[in-house]
């Protein structure tokens, strides 16, 4: 009553307005500092490769034996050996990359046709019934090998877009992928020879792994070399997350194991002959570690120094399983009915109605103690870090209803502005 | 009203699309005893679908819906809008004096892809980048080194190789050929070969390719062909040949069965197979025995329906009056006969020569087809023909030859009347080039194989509708001159120790200086 009509009027229709402003701003500073949050768990999901091992989920097998001829059957057989024993294990032929610089099962001078044996006797056929070679022959050379572990394109200089190399020869890794990298052949200090005609040298490999990591085309790398002076070839390797292996020292010959009087030439070298018998004794469920494969070498038995490299591997040798770079073990996660009604703790009270999420990003506390021991990455992570995920998902979905309703936003806002004008103009013109 | 319009048109939907994805699966077996013995078993895998790709090359969006044929090569052939697709692997010699004709004509050893292509395709590519994708997506496929098949290799030949299939006319369509005689064929091309069937190696005629007898075979052979048929159909083709030598296998007798040829019966029969037929040519005298009865016997030779017969099935024939298998030496006499060799033992040049025999009562028309490397160059002015003892130059009707330009092969396309009854020698001479060392393959030393010449022709007798039938020579291998590989590192080793050796003593000697030290005389004493 002591102000004027008008004025009244104009200060009902700020104080609504002003009102109405206050709350949105309120609600846009939650939702920005919801967004600090969002980036900040997202940023920390990408970097935690860095800090943490998140473990890996598939495994790749590139699998080369570089020597041609036929009086290096024993390369040959080293390499279907490690073919057979690795899909045994589980990784599938679309996950094998085989090169063979030569064709032993099916060359005239073999008497078995269609077979490739490696043990004196003819025990066991590794060619089988079921192979897929991807590189044969004259395509076993140094720039393909280095082309597949660092996955550049086959494409022509001048040419297209899109290169025509087919799937089965290309290594399509990624960040999270265990790779087993198997070389055999004719080599000396720092060098391997391929088909007797080029080499590749220590730093090459080094190189190209390097190009690998900084491409994130793997998690782990498991390298193994059965040459003369293998271990030379994995001394200048840089990159991190890198596991080796080889069959001789510095000037240290490797040998091969037993001939075969009927193919008429040698038909395993000595080294991988005792890596092949030990991963006998291991299946897809087996819990055997590296370091039991590693203590089984012995001068006596292998007949040359077999050593191991693993300064550039960021996990204890006794807790890397074998089937990690072996076999294709898939992980299952498995979850029950009753999770999909839980509500998952440390959800923050979020202003608008979320509705519960059908799947819980936090499996119960009840499955813990079953979850595999292949993941250390998972169970390494602190339950901090899984709250504000989940709290991250329902401020993005918060975040995200907050955009649907942009629209709405903007027609409210131009819609008061335009109310005010209105009012304004009214109480002016009386 | 409107449910019922809608019923219908859902019925008719499924209808067409029923129909527009047809498709029927048939597999054969021919075995056919051959007079020296050997046993010729050719499988044959038929699907016939009914959605022509080469025809819906502008609508590439449509789906494939396959349920025979198989997804893989209908992808790899669409994407590269391909008419006509032959391809064969083998390995092996095929005996044509002793063998007479085979039912499959790319027999020549090592691998052969040749497809007939439209000018225009959905995505605007050449024809040569889409034949590059094709035997790079046909070497993942089928474990064959065919990414070797590139510019080096491939030829456009004009008078063999003609379409097989119905093409449109409407189109005008280019031919790529390519041969690769060094490659190998093993278990990793059967494989993929396997999956590729509707039944996968399981069950049916299928079951019966088993690598290790296939393998030691005398010849074998893997072959797919794609052929487009009229009315929006295309059939495929897979085939797979062996020649097998029950005499050596059991040391004497040719007394064959499954379990000795193959190694295993057949378990059960393809169920998506409509036919599945074994055919037994039977032998002209009456000494054998075969087990068991066939279904059917006609001028053909003996018909087992599988759908009639009882698993694990097995057949055998033999011969039980025979003690051991006599080999003759009578062979049956082919129509045309055709061999090639390489003559002159220089490094520099040497001379091919061509045999034709012509056993028939009229001249024969034939077209030879021969492509080299490109390092490997012929002198057409020395081109004789000679014709039972006689210089014959007016049988060649025809030249046509392409010029190794850029490291491309040579081609060399010859039409010739050979007389009846005649033995017709062609001879030429060529000069082998030194290329670069780094050109050579790693086995230098082994020489470059020189791909086969395909002898295309017609017989007089033979049905219109049938194509061309084309015999292939032997593969040649040519000896290069090769260089001495370890020559660079000895020119560098030679002219760094020279080097040395040199700047070494002239550095010395301009910068040496002899001083007098002096010593303790005591010293000079002991001394």
């Amino acid at each position: 009553m002591g102000l004027p009509k008008p004025i009244l009027r104009l200060l009902l229709v700020a104080s609504v307005l002003s009102a109405y402003f206050a709350y949105d701003f309120c609600s846009e500073y939650q939702a920005s500092q919801n967004d600090y949050a969002t980036k900040a768990s997202v940023e920390s999901f990408f970097s935690a490769r860095k800090h943490a091992n998140q473990g890996h989920t598939n495994n790749w097998a590139v699998l080369v034996c570089a020597s041609r001829y036929w009086f290096n059957y024993r390369h040959m057989a080293n390499a279907l050996g490690m073919y057979r024993t690795v899909k045994r294990l589980g990784i599938p032929d679309s996950n094998i990359i085989l090169m063979l610089a030569d064709d032993a099962a099916c060359n005239s001078r073999n008497k078995f046709a269609g077979s490739v044996y490696a043990n004196k006797g003819r025990g066991l056929d590794l060619y089988g019934e079921n192979i897929e070679v991807d590189y044969r022959g004259y395509e076993v050379t140094v720039e393909n090998f280095i082309r597949v572990l660092t996955g550049m394109g086959f494409a022509r200089v001048w040419g297209r877009v899109a290169d025509s190399m087919p799937r089965s020869k290309r290594l399509l890794s990624d960040d999270r992928s265990n790779i087993f990298i198997y070389m055999t052949g004719h080599g000396g200090n720092e060098f391997l020879k391929f088909q007797d005609n080029e080499e590749i040298s220590a730093f090459d490999l080094a190189d190209a792994i390097e190009q690998m990591w900084q491409k994130k085309r793997y998690n782990e790398i498991f390298f193994m070399i059965d040459t003369c002076q293998a271990n030379t070839m994995y001394s200048k390797l840089y990159s991190p997350n890198i596991l080796a292996t080889g069959s001789s020292k510095l000037a240290e010959s490797s040998y091969s194991h037993e001939n075969d009087d009927d193919i008429g030439v040698a038909v395993i070298d000595s080294y991988t002959h005792h890596v092949l018998s030990y991963l006998e004794s291991v299946n897809k469920t087996s819990k055997a570690t590296m370091q039991d494969l590693f203590s089984t070498y012995s001068y006596e038995k292998i007949r040359s120094h077999a050593g191991v490299r693993s300064d550039l591997f960021n996990r204890p040798l006794d807790q890397t399983l074998i089937t990690d770079f072996f076999g294709g073990v898939a992980q299952v996660e498995v979850l029950y009915e009753q999770d999909t009604e839980q509500q998952s703790p440390g959800e923050s009270a979020s202003l608008e109605e979320v509705p519960a999420p059908s799947l819980p990003t936090q499996p119960p506390a009840v499955l813990a103690s079953e979850r595999p021991q292949r993941m250390p990455g998972f169970k390494d992570r602190p339950v901090s870090d899984q709250q504000s995920t989940n709290s991250t998902l329902n401020t993005v979905k918060a975040a995200r209803k907050r955009e649907d309703s942009g629209l709405l936003h903007a027609f409210k806002l131009w819609g008061s502005s335009l109310l005010v004008g209105l009012l304004l103009f009214w109480t002016l013109s009386r | 009203m409107n449910l019922r319009h809608i019923h219908l048109l859902l019925t008719l939907h499924v209808c067409f699309s029923n129909a527009a994805t047809s498709e029927s699966y048939e597999e054969t077996l021919q075995l056919t005893p051959l007079p020296d013995g050997k046993v010729s078993a050719r499988f044959a895998f038929k699907t016939l679908a009914s959605t022509n790709i080469e025809e819906n090359q502008d609508s590439d969006d449509r789906p494939q819906h396959y349920k025979l044929f198989p997804l893989a090569l209908g992808q790899l052939l669409r994407a590269q809008s391909i008419s006509e697709l032959h391809l064969s692997l083998n390995a092996g010699k095929w005996d044509y004096d002793k063998w007479g004709y085979p039912i499959d004509q790319s027999v020549a050893s090592g691998a052969e892809l040749w497809v007939w292509m439209s000018e225009s395709s959905s995505n605007g590519t050449s024809v040569d980048q889409r034949w590059k994708d094709l035997s790079n997506g046909l070497a993942g496929l089928f474990c064959a080194s065919l990414g070797a098949l590139d510019e080096t290799r491939t030829t456009k030949p004009q008078w063999a190789f003609g379409p097989e299939g119905d093409l449109l006319s409407s189109r005008s369509y280019h031919l790529r050929h390519a041969f690769l005689p060094s490659e190998s064929v093993c278990t990793e091309n059967l494989t993929p070969f396997l999956k590729l069937l509707p039944c996968k190696g399981k069950s049916g005629l299928s079951s019966l390719l088993n690598p290790h007898p296939l393998f030691g075979s005398n010849w074998h052979g893997i072959g797919v062909h794609v052929r487009p048929l009229a009315h929006e159909s295309m059939e495929l083709t897979m085939t797979f040949g062996a020649v097998l030598d029950p005499v050596r296998l059991s040391r004497g007798k040719r007394d064959w069965n499954f379990d000795d040829i193959f190694g295993r019966p057949i378990g059960r029969a393809c169920p998506v197979a409509s036919r599945s037929l074994i055919k037994v040519v039977l032998p002209a005298h009456a000494a054998y025995q075969i087990a068991p009865e066939p279904t059917t016997v006609d001028k053909d030779g003996a018909t087992y329906d599988l759908t009639m017969l009882s698993f694990p099935l097995t057949i055998g024939m033999s011969w039980p009056q025979e003690e051991r298998f006599q080999h003759s030496i009578a062979s049956p006499s082919n129509p045309l006969s055709a061999r090639r060799i390489i003559t002159g033992g220089s490094q520099s040049r040497g001379d091919i020569l061509f045999h034709f025999i012509n056993n028939q009562n009229v001249s024969q028309d034939v077209v030879c087809v021969e492509t080299a490397p490109w390092f490997v160059n012929y002198f057409l002015n020395t081109r004789r023909v000679v014709v039972n003892g006689i210089d014959r130059e007016d049988i060649i009707l025809e030249t046509a030859y392409t010029l190794p330009r850029n490291h491309q092969p040579s081609l060399l396309e010859t039409v010739l009347r050979l007389p009846a009854h005649s033995v017709t020698e062609m001879s030429m001479s060529f000069l082998k080039s030194f290329i670069a060392y780094t050109q050579h393959p790693p086995d230098a030393e082994r020489g470059w194989d020189l791909p086969a010449a395909a002898i295309s022709f017609t017989l007089t007798d033979s049905h219109p509708q049938e194509p061309a039938r084309r015999l292939y020579t032997r593969n040649l291998l040519i000896d290069l001159p090769t260089p001495d590989f370890s020559m660079p590192y000895n020119v560098i080793i030679m002219s760094s120790t020279v080097i040395a050796l040199f700047f070494g003593s002239v550095f010395n000697l301009l910068t040496r200086r002899f001083v007098w030290v002096k010593t303790r005389a005591t010293d000079i004493v002991r001394d």
